[in-house]
């Protein structure tokens, strides 16, 4: 199938660059020789059906998930398959579609897991620094969590969202990929969402938006994406599409 | 901290102080309930017998339940991160024989360092096995439990290894501020395992990998090596209190520990770590060892027949979970 090549000829290096990305569960055969191009600060819309591939190729650009082939260089830096950890090296942040929280760890524990601030020497963590922290983090992003001592797994199913968000935007990331962020939000905290991704994409983050509401798309972002059946279907600019186009699209048309 | 708007948020203050209250006996619930059993059986043993409250048998106390709260401390790590280990009790079968064995040869400190090394090893090949052979730690020490004690019986022959050395004796037998060796080695255990529990970001790591190891391992952190390394530390841990059973006995048994695992995860269950892993308490487990040693000094002293120990010690475990998941967790509002 054939894909509409809009390439930015403005942007010589892409901040991430996918080439060929194959993927097989078993008999599934999930993607079959995608590549995507991000430029610094552009906001992309990756859509398709249920089960299209949307979120294992982006687990794929965090590290959660190896490819069976492919090669995913970030500012131009082949990445080594090394996992998570090298993704998150290299600036890029994911908000997961199942958000993959620790429900029995409070909420500062959770926004800092895997990069604790502890002493050099007693190894001693710095909780009163990690809450102070976070607290600010939260409440600069607007999220209303009254207390970082709680535990997620007695916040509410939107406050939990807001956890996993303000997990990935905090440490500044280059790359920010959005897996349904919004699923469990009220009208105004997706708002928010939406302009939070302008600002970062402001400031030079690139930032991968998948997200069934398909109208948020329209509001942020710089180019669609389509994924059919495994490959990459169609590339559509917002400013020449609208929504029953882009469905169209989703259909595989 | 790193987006454009930085407008303060309205503070939600939605009564704070309850909310505290409720999250602290929500965290500690476990601890709260295996403390309140064992201060209620403190005090019936104490008016029921003459001699449970006098200081040489609470002394006494405090030396038997050494080994178990010292492998619970190991235990605890173990449980929380969703693992079990049940070949602690032989492995302290084989270091207590090996100790033996070794002490025989006339180095006693080789001998202490080989049986550590030696229990840390067979905790590390549990490790990993579970943890990068994919195969379940229950499996894997369940196999261990009975590959390690007959290894045990056999470098032995079935029979005790008579243990004379000087320098072994006394961390049974010696005496510190009135109270015995063993005793200090616990207090040690407990407090350096909660430092490392609650303190460390291997501690965190560990409850993290109990609750939600795929969100770990997504936030970069070998979860594996955590999985191997807690296993490690239970055979450490079982290889010392195979050390210290050794040395009260003067010899070493390779029959020594037969049924420990059950009493080491007994203590832990009681102390309100969760079988499923993600919730854990080590100073919860160290008052779940006592309380277990607590029931079996108290019904000795009551003289009644010994069969009942255990009996009653399963009816208190029945006991402090009904009040830890019926009546705490209520209390503070969690879902578990
Ligand atoms: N770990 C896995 N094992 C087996 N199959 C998998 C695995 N992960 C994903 N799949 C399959 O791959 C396909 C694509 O899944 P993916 O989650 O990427 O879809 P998606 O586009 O994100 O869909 P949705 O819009 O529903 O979130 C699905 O058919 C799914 O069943
Ligand atoms: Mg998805």
């Amino acid at each position: 199938m054939p894909t509409t090549a809009t390439e930015r000829p403005s942007h010589a290096q892409p901040r991430v660059e996918m080439a060929d990305i194959r993927k097989r569960y078993g008999v599934l055969d999930v993607l079959r020789g995608v590549n995507l191009r991000v430029a610094p600060g552009e906001v992309i819309g990756l859509v398709g059906d249920n089960g299209a591939g949307k979120s294992t190729l982006m687990k794929m650009l965090a590290g959660a998930v190896t490819p069976d082939s492919g090669k995913i260089l970030v500012d131009g830096v082949e990445l080594t398959g090394a996992g998570p950890r090298e993704a998150r090296a290299h600036g890029i942040e994911m908000v997961y579609q199942d958000l993959a929280l620790c429900n029995d760890l409070d909420v500062a524990a959770n926004l800092f897991l895997g990069r604790e601030i502890h002493h050099r020497w007693t190894r001693r963590l710095d909780h009163k620094r990690m809450h102070a922290e976070a607290a600010q983090d939260l409440s600069t992003l607007h999220i209303r969590i009254s207390d970082t001592y709680q535990e997620v797994g007695n916040l509410s199913g939107g406050q939990r969202q807001a956890v996993a968000i303000a997990r990935a935007v905090t440490f500044d990331p280059k790359v920010l990929v959005l897996d349904e962020p919004t699923a469990a939000l009220a009208a105004k905290e997706v708002e928010m969402v939406l302009q939070l991704i302008r600002d970062v994409s402001a400031r030079g983050v690139s930032v991968v938006l998948i997200t069934h509401r398909l109208q948020d798309l329209f509001e942020v972002c710089d180019r669609f994406v389509v994924l059919y059946e495994g490959v990459l279907h169609r590339e559509l600019q917002p400013s020449e599409t609208d929504l029953s186009e882009l469905v169209t699209a989703m259909m595989g048309k | 901290m790193t987006t454009s708007t930085t407008a303060p948020a309205p503070a939600a203050s939605r009564n704070r102080s309850t909310g505290a209250l409720s999250a602290f006996v929500g965290k500690h619930f476990g601890v709260i309930s295996i403390s309140v059993v064992l201060i209620v059986l403190f005090a019936f043993f104490s008016v029921q017998t003459e001699n449970f409250l006098s200081a040489d048998n609470l002394v006494n106390v405090a030396r038997q339940v050494a080994p178990t709260v010292i492998v619970a401390m190991a235990m605890t790590f173990v449980i929380t991160t969703g693992q079990i280990d049940l070949s602690v009790g032989s492995v302290v079968g084989l270091s207590a024989a090996a100790l033996g064995l070794w002490a025989a040869t006339g180095n006693p400190v080789l001998a202490l360092l080989l049986t550590v090394a030696l229990g840390l090893v067979i905790g590390l090949v549990n490790g990993a096995l579970a943890a990068y052979g994919l195969l379940q730690s229950f499996i894997v020490t369940l196999a261990a439990l009975t590959a390690v004690r007959g290894i045990a019986l056999l470098v032995t022959g079935g029979y005790s290894e008579p243990i004379d050395s000087t320098l072994i004796r006394p961390l049974a037998h010696g005496k510190l501020l009135g109270l015995y060796t063993p005793t200090w080695i616990a207090i040690a255990f407990v407090l350096l395992a909660w430092y490392v529990f609650s303190q460390t970001k291997f501690g965190r790591y560990v409850t993290a990998v109990g609750s939600n190891a795929e969100s770990l391992r997504r936030s970069g952190v070998d979860i594996r090596r955590i999985q191997m390394a807690v296993l490690g530390l239970a055979g450490g841990a079982a290889a010392v209190a195979g050390i210290l059973t050794a040395a009260r006995l003067s010899s070493g048994s390779p029959n020594s520990g037969t049924m420990f695992e059950l009493e080491v995860i007994t203590a832990v269950v009681l102390g309100g770590t969760s079988l499923m892993g993600g919730r854990g308490s080590v100073i919860g487990s160290a008052i779940g060892a006592v309380t277990l040693g607590v029931i079996s000094n108290g019904l000795v002293q009551l003289r009644v027949d010994v069969y009942w120990v255990p009996i009653v010690q399963g009816l208190i475990l029945v006991v402090a979970i009904l009040l830890n998941t019926k009546l705490f967790s209520r209390i503070a509002r969690t879902r578990k």
